[in-house]
């Protein structure tokens, strides 16, 4: 080795110098350092366009009360999509479940039942957790009455001592099932159709 | 060249091995007659506090003890969040976020638990190395807990397979919970003795999972962030750059990379023999602002996203 480079390796106290691990970590914090202050810059400028997103999706920011946001299109569709989807899966698993036994085993009927019941109770205070529009609340509303009607009715079913009897509820059922989708459709409608554009949360 | 240096070309430098190798390699050397003992690192007056115990109750307790219990719990935050859509068997609830709430929750134990060796690097303390298995048995439980819950409750075709490994990201993090099986289960001092040399090289599969964490993200966000509806990150609040998880991931990785490349360590090393450990600060200090702003946003959505799941309101934005 050239003693020349000998001496500028081992010119600090004979250790070597290691200009390499010097380099990258002066280029990756001078990186760092780049994309912190420009992380700042953008954070700088959140409001104005949180404002325009808003704005977009048909929310008027102005009309919201204060320290709220405002329910866009997007986010309630996305609230709702996401408490239905699961709720109806659940709940048609638990139907075929009390399809499967209603004739043969009471205690698998009853079972089913009563995971319906739970997943309709669910279903309903997901449901009215969400903060519809005035447009929409009434809508809203009918479809957790309905959807409680149902569960109660599924109840009262779970409560049967025989398959006959268990039976006897079924057509019941179906009326407030029918009366459930019904208002689901009516709600999954306004949504599509008048988004709550320019309505506080 | 002189044999005994150390940090030239094709030479290991001692303090950069891993603690265990170096102090198994110092154990297999026989000390010339007239040498000193083997020299440790210098504790810091830090770590020297910490030894220190004190009367709690009926016993006697280690600060350290205390330091690293107040450390260590919040780790199992995500775990909780979740605790009443379990107890309540709420699958609503498991199957809208526990993807954001334990994943999210996954992700933060294993950049903790790869914080420790970075850190132990810079400050010269020891106290907190005992939280890096912590946070890692934490990352692995979460990961677990979140694949299991996947392949109950998620909604895509082809049953708990399909579930857990039918989309190309999902079959990352599939992976990652496989990596993390064998990991777990040899975190603990018997493994670490059975498998002796070999338990450091082992859990270098770490590093693996951190390398199919990237992909998994990439897979799902994509390099691209959300203008308008369309693309990853919630635009809603008007940071949708800082909600691109890829991005968090990036900043919060370049840190961790850096700190543990051999030439970087080899510098901090040689800085701190000189005496002059405040330019380590100030040439890491940008590297660690950029760690910190990736991960409170990190942290923001597991708050978020917790809490929703914890009230059994779960938000899928």
């Amino acid at each position: 080795m050239n003693k020349a480079v000998m001496s500028e390796a081992y010119a600090r106290g004979g250790q070597p110098r290691n200009i390499a691990g010097g380099v990258i970590l002066i280029l990756s914090s001078l990186l760092a350092a780049i994309l912190v202050a420009a992380g700042l810059m953008y954070a700088m400028g959140t409001s104005a366009r949180h404002e325009a997103a808003i704005t977009a999706a048909d929310c008027e920011p102005g009309l919201a009360p204060d320290g709220l946001q405002c329910t866009t299109a997007q986010m309630l569709t996305s609230q709702y999509t996401a408490i239905v989807t699961p709720a109806s899966q659940q709940l048609a698993t638990d139907m075929a479940a009390y399809t499967a036994s209603e004739r043969r085993n009471l205690a698998a009927a009853h079972m089913a039942l009563t995971a319906e019941v739970m997943s309709e109770h669910a279903f309903g205070t997901n449901l009215a957790a969400i903060k519809f529009p005035v447009t929409m609340a009434p809508i809203a509303q009918a479809l957790i009455q309905a959807n409680q009607a149902r569960a109660k009715l599924t109840a009262e079913q779970a409560q049967s001592t025989s398959l006959a009897q268990l039976r006897s509820f079924n057509h019941q059922v179906q009326a407030a099932n029918a009366a459930v989708q019904a208002e689901m459709k009516l709600l999954s409608k306004a949504l599509a159709t008048n988004p709550p554009g320019a309505q506080p949360r | 060249m002189a044999s005994d240096t150390v940090g030239g070309l094709g030479t290991r430098q001692p303090d950069l091995a891993p603690d265990d190798a170096v102090g198994a390699r110092r154990a297999k050397r026989k000390p010339a007659a007239d040498s000193k003992p083997p020299r440790r690192p210098a504790k810091s007056r830090l770590d020297e506090w910490m030894e220190v115990d004190f009367k709690f109750g009926g016993s006697r307790i280690k600060r350290k003890t205390i330091a690293l219990v107040v450390l260590g719990a919040p780790a199992l935050v995500p775990l909780f969040f979740m605790l009443p859509a379990l107890v309540t068997l709420d699958s609503n609830t498991f199957s809208v976020s526990v993807d954001d709430t334990l994943g999210t929750g996954a992700e933060i134990a294993l950049f903790l638990c790869l914080l420790v060796t970075p850190l132990t690097t810079i400050t010269g303390q020891r106290w907190f190395v005992p939280l890096r298995r912590w946070y890692g048995i934490v990352m692995a439980c979460t990961g677990i807990g979140d694949a299991v819950a996947a392949s109950i409750t998620d909604d895509f075709a082809g049953g708990v397979f399909g579930r857990l490994a039918g989309h190309a990201f999902e079959l990352m993090g599939f992976m990652m919970v496989m990596l993390v099986i064998p990991l777990l289960i040899t975190s603990n001092p018997y493994s670490q003795r059975k498998l002796g040399k070999y338990w450091k090289r082992f859990q270098g599969l770490t590093y693996a999972i951190w390398a199919l964490l990237a992909a998994h993200l990439i897979l799902l966000e994509g390099f691209g962030f959300q203008r308008g509806a369309n693309g990853s990150g919630f635009a809603g609040d008007g940071d949708p750059i800082f909600h691109q998880r890829f991005y968090q991931y990036s900043a919060c990785s370049l840190f961790l990379l850096i700190l543990r490349l051999p030439p970087a360590r080899r510098w901090i090393a040689a800085r701190q023999r000189e005496g002059r450990n405040w330019l380590v600060y100030v040439v890491v200090l940008p590297l660690f602002a950029l760690f910190v702003f990736g991960f409170i946003f990190i942290l923001n959505e597991e708050i978020f996203k917790g809490i929703d799941s914890f009230t059994e309101h779960p938000s899928n934005e």
